[in-house]
């Protein structure tokens, strides 16, 4: 964009760039630095042998991948119908799913917490991924849809003269072909659900066992009276998985979060 | 509605406007209704039916609590809202929220994204930094901000090495003097080097969620300006534009559809707004970062257990994020045809 002519613009933007960068960096070096203060490593040991620590991460991870997969399978299915099949008033469908595109999820607090309580879900992991799922799907089918309608309709009408059933163009035609959405449909809901803190905290509960990973830093809040040390050591193992897979495929996750941004 | 900015994934293969199912085809294409019907049942399902709850607990007694049975007892609970101060400072601190935000996220997105498109050494590792935040959890990061702005903490760090605060014998950190003569004359001479206070905290929750949603802008505006047409740009040059000229005249306008994504993605946060201020302020001291969710969750889970007037807040909430949904799906339309300067020119 700005023109470099000469190697010395060149390096005067960089240090232009790294200027500016600083300020993202100073809570980065923030949790590191100060995780290792007071005890060093040993911050690191207290957060592991907390009783239960693996319980954040496996909580975590049976909350995401449930998500995920239901999101996945709603949201094709839907997609599918939506864009290639015969259904009467499907756009009045459509906009209601679309009603509940920016629904903040306070909102639902109080019912869903009424909710699970009287079906006796509270405390279950049904009782945060339904919720989760609910408030993806109107997102997921309105990227998904768009692209399925991308689809020709002439590859489905192919494989219906050829005798396959509906089940088998949604199997063998759309799922290989709207294999590009499933890659952003995976780091979205993964992000929302792995980085989600409001509805595990109210209906997953604040127990020991009952926790998720964006509970870890603040569960030392209370443990350790406040022992900034290990609370930074905590989040410093909490957000390193994400750190890690965002490098690992930092263009995947960067296409999928612009692709949940511009809706 | 995918629009030129997004990447490969939201671009279709063959684009076609029509989904299918018209005129003669129409007859034989499959009926569908059971293939939306799970999607339909989870999420419309859940979600109008948490609505229609939300709706009759609000015109229980504001005082409601589940267990009790209550007959119901009308609007008291609206009227309660647009009468409480703390309603309205919630209402006034998102939508100064919602400026400030949009406002430095587009300028610093652009400037980052114009930075990295001019060929800088190590354009990746500035990029992943940018965008870091973006991925990591707010409940994660919230007590790493905490420390951020502690009194002793590294904010206060930097500005007691540029000279800007002193450590007093007692060990409390003031402004030099020159600084709190200046803040004095701004009107400002409340703030002390102390950021979780009435006067900043409010500002501490902007910057944090700044600080987490830049990379954000600077991805989209990345992306945009990958389309420009690099002739466009050389042909703006040899008629004697500069880089700034060409910044503002020539990038800045075509930036217009994402400026547009990023005012409706910035409307959305602000009303979703959680996670910052719960874990950094709890929306105070003294209500001064509180924000519509803070303070239903206070009024839902706080000493008192206002389940009526908690849902009250949370229809009125609902009611303005339909209005930005609206406003969405008005702009999505109009955003559709996207002007693809490399694809006109022909």
């Amino acid at each position: 964009m700005f023109e470099t002519r000469s190697r010395r613009a060149r390096l005067g933007l960089t240090l232009l760039t790294a200027v500016l960068v600083i300020p993202f960096v100073i809570p980065l070096f923030t949790m590191v630095h100060g995780s290792l203060q007071g005890s060093g490593w040993a911050n690191y040991l207290a957060v592991i042998r907390l009783n239960g620590f693996w319980l954040y991460f496996r909580n975590s991870i049976i909350i995401s991948v449930g998500t995920i997969a239901l999101v996945y399978i709603l949201t094709m299915t839907a997609s599918f119908g939506f864009s290639k099949l015969r259904i009467r008033s499907k756009e009045v469908y459509f906009w209601l799913m679309m009603g509940a595109l920016t629904m903040p999820e306070v909102v639902l607090l109080a019912p869903l917490v009424i909710l699970a309580s009287q079906s006796g879900t509270a405390g279950t992991y049904w009782a945060v991924i339904i919720p989760l799922v609910a408030l993806q799907i109107p997102f997921t089918v309105l990227l998904t849809r768009s692209y399925v309608d991308g689809i020709p309709d002439a590859l489905f009408e192919a494989a219906r003269i050829d005798g396959a059933g509906t089940w088998r163009q949604f199997w063998n035609v759309l799922l290989p072909l709207a294999k590009p959405m499933a890659v952003a449909i995976i780091v979205l809901v993964l992000i929302n659900s792995w980085n989600s803190y409001l509805l595990p905290l109210v209906l997953l509960g604040q127990s020991e066992g009952h926790m998720v990973v964006t509970q870890l830093p603040n569960s030392f809040k209370t443990q350790y009276t406040d022992d900034q040390t290990k609370i930074l050591a905590g989040a410093v193992l909490a957000a390193l998985p994400e750190i890690i897979a965002y490098i690992a495929l930092q263009r995947h996750f960067e296409r999928g979060m612009a692709a949940g941004a511009i809706k | 509605m995918a629009t030129s900015v997004t990447a490969a994934p939201n671009k279709p293969p063959i684009p076609r406007r029509d989904g299918g199912a018209s005129g003669r085809r129409h007859q034989r294409t499959p009926a569908g209704l059971r293939w939306i019907l799970p999607a339909f049942v989870v999420c419309v399902g859940l979600i109008y039916f948490c609505i229609g709850y939300s709706g009759y607990i609000s015109v229980l007694p504001w005082n409601w609590r589940p267990p009790r049975q209550e007959t119901v007892e009308g609007f008291d609970s609206y009227l309660r809202a647009f009468h409480s101060p703390l309603f309205w400072t919630s209402l006034e601190h998102t939508l100064v929220f919602f400026l400030a935000a949009f406002v430095v996220q587009c300028v610093m997105g652009i400037i980052f994204a114009a930075l990295l498109h001019s060929r800088v050494y190590g354009g990746t590792i500035f990029k992943v930094l940018i965008f870091v935040p973006v991925v990591i959890a707010p409940a994660i990061m919230a007590p790493v901000h905490r420390r951020v702005f502690a009194v002793d903490g590294p904010i206060n760090w930097i500005l007691q090495q540029l000279g800007l605060i002193h450590v007093t014998d007692l060990g409390n950190r003031v402004w030099t003097e020159w600084v709190s003569w200046l803040l004095i004359h701004l009107g400002m001479g409340n703030v002390t080097p102390n950021w979780i206070q009435p006067s900043t905290s409010l500002w501490v929750i902007i910057a944090v969620q700044i600080w987490s949603s830049i990379g954000m802008a600077f991805i989209l505006f990345y992306a945009a300006m990958g389309q420009i047409d690099p002739d466009l740009l050389e042909a703006a040059r040899i008629d004697g534009a500069g880089n700034i000229r060409v910044l503002v005249s020539m990038v800045v306008p075509n930036m217009k559809p994402t400026i547009l994504a990023l005012a409706i993605l910035n409307a959305i946060t602000a009303l979703k707004l959680f996670d910052f201020p719960y874990l950094i302020t709890a929306g105070g001291p003294a209500h001064s970062s509180e924000f519509l969710g803070t303070y239903i969750y206070a009024e839902l889970f706080g000493v008192s257990r206002h389940y009526g007037y908690a849902a009250a807040l949370s229809i009125l909430l609902l009611v303005l994020a339909l209005g930005v949904s609206i406003v969405m799906s008005v702009t999505a339309r109009e955003r559709r045809p996207v002007p693809d300067i490399k694809g006109r020119r022909g």
